[in-house]
């Protein structure tokens, strides 16, 4: 296969892995969320690592299959192999502009930038450490570092007394 | 199934490994019965972390001996497990829970940044992985560290015991490691456990004497309330057994001198706690060996 028709394939995947949606996160597609870090297309087989955003993240197994599910629509004779590999590890800033819209749209606050927050509400009060999703006051609380699932923190917003939940900023360096 | 003695790594691998399966399943325990909503969330998330690193150490330890790894978390016999005992122990209290994840998250901190130099470019990488969901735990553990140990007469007292019930267990994650000598001539383990050991009581030390709560260093035992000092500053039932094994201060510093308590963990041998614990984990894998879901 000549190049053009490997550079041709190889697009063709990366859209069919831009319409593979996070099910914990719907609006969000893995290629926005970042987690897919390389697509290969070998002579017999298109190769897909990806990233997992927290390790003990449930939905990996049906990010997996609804990936390999995808590919192989697009791969014609070749096989399909979807890894997830640990180097780079994923952080919390490979969430594209788009991403972090859609997830703002789906009433979730994007992770923030960098800074890691404390846990336990009574003693970060009056510190803003999210904008609530809902009317974007920052005017907000944090309850818990930890919430429905792995990936998730849970706030209150003082200004329109809505719970929220933001994504957890997961940051390169170790303070 | 390779033995510890064919492949030090197994060794390094599964003392992490079995460390926080045991430390996750304990956590896991809190689900549904924390003091409040947003700790049992706390407490189910941080054992699915725990869980979540044991099964990526697992994987290299796959292919080492080729066990997959809900066999090696729920198919082995109770002499094959690593963990440290301290993991093994009861929740008992909050105050307990409490200490054991300080000196637990702290001390695996202190390891994870050593590990994150191995010159095991795969454990190295799982290491990075593991050491920013970490940040989540210690964040938890000093937060409520503060609030214990700065709060009310009853939540400083009950911190304290639990501190002091833990302490000698807690310096025995250090215990060497067999093969330790080969992974630190290969630079698998960048620091001999003694040294990692050193930093971290160093460390904790400092931060227990700001606390007010050294005490705890010198004198442990039952988690009882005898062990906390009246305002006078006496302790009931001081014994000379009831000193941490091995550690003390000198020239400023808390240091470790040779003892270990509840030493063993690292060459399979377990406290009276273990075997409960091992019973309900592996039911269910015991009698549909191989089970899926």
């Amino acid at each position: 296969m000549v190049s053009t028709e490997v550079d041709a394939l190889e697009l063709t995947v990366w859209e069919a892995l831009a319409a593979v949606h996070d099910p914990e996160i719907p609006p969000v597609s893995i290629t926005d969320l970042g987690i897919v870090d390389r697509v290969r297309i070998g002579d017999g087989a298109v190769e897909v690592d990806l990233l997992p955003t927290f390790a003990g993240c449930p939905a990996l197994d049906v990010i997996r299959e609804d990936v390999e599910r995808s590919v192989e629509r697009v791969a014609g004779d070749r096989s399909v192999v979807v890894r997830f590999v640990y180097s780079p590890p994923w952080t919390s800033d490979r969430i594209t502009p788009e991403g972090r819209e859609a997830m703002r749209g789906y009433g979730l606050t994007p992770p923030g930038e960098g800074r890691v927050f404390l846990p336990l509400a009574s003693l970060t009060q009056g510190s803003q450490t999210a904008t609530c999703p809902f009317c974007g006051s920052a005017d907000t609380v944090l309850e818990s570092a930890f919430g429905p699932t792995l990936c998730r923190s849970t706030h209150f917003c003082r200004a329109c007394r809505n719970a929220f939940e933001a994504f957890k900023p997961k940051g390169k360096t170790i303070r | 199934m390779a033995t510890m003695t064919d492949d030090p790594r197994l060794s390094l691998l599964l003392a992490l490994a079995d460390d926080e399966l045991i430390m996750g399943h304990r956590h896991s325990e809190w689900t549904g019965w924390a003091p409040h909503i947003e700790e049992d969330l706390a407490f189910s998330s941080i054992g699915q972390d725990e869980m979540a690193h044991a099964r990526l150490l697992y994987g290299l330890v796959k292919e080492i001996t080729g066990r997959d790894e809900n066999d090696l978390a729920l198919g082995r016999q109770q002499g094959e497990y690593r963990n440290a005992v301290l993991c093994e122990r009861p929740n008992r209290d909050w105050g307990y829970t409490i200490a054991r994840q300080y000196l637990y998250d702290s001390a695996d901190a202190v390891r994870l940044a050593a590990l994150a130099d191995s010159s095991w470019k795969e454990l190295a990488d799982l290491v990075g992985v593991m050491r920013l969901e970490e940040k989540y735990h210690t964040d938890h553990a000093e937060a409520w560290f503060e609030r214990l140990a700065r709060g009310p007469v009853t939540a400083r007292q009950r911190f304290a015991e639990g501190l002091s019930a833990c302490i000698g267990e807690a310096v025995a994650l250090f215990e060497p490691l067999p093969g330790e000598e080969d992974l630190v001539a290969d630079g698998a383990l960048p620091k001999p456990n003694e040294e990692l050991l050193a930093d971290w009581l160093a460390r904790l030390g400092e931060v227990l004497e700001e606390a007010s709560l050294d005490f705890v260093l010198e004198r442990h035992g039952p988690p009882t309330g005898e062990m906390v000092p009246t305002s006078a500053g006496e302790i009931a039932g001081e014994r000379e057994d009831l000193r941490v094994p091995g550690v003390a201060r000198r020239e400023g510093r808390w240091v470790h001198e040779g003892g270990f308590e509840g030493a063993g963990g690292r060459h399979g041998r377990h406290s009276e706690d273990f075997l409960p614990l091992w019973d309900e984990m592996t039911k269910l894998y015991r009698e549909h060996p191989g089970a899926r879901w």
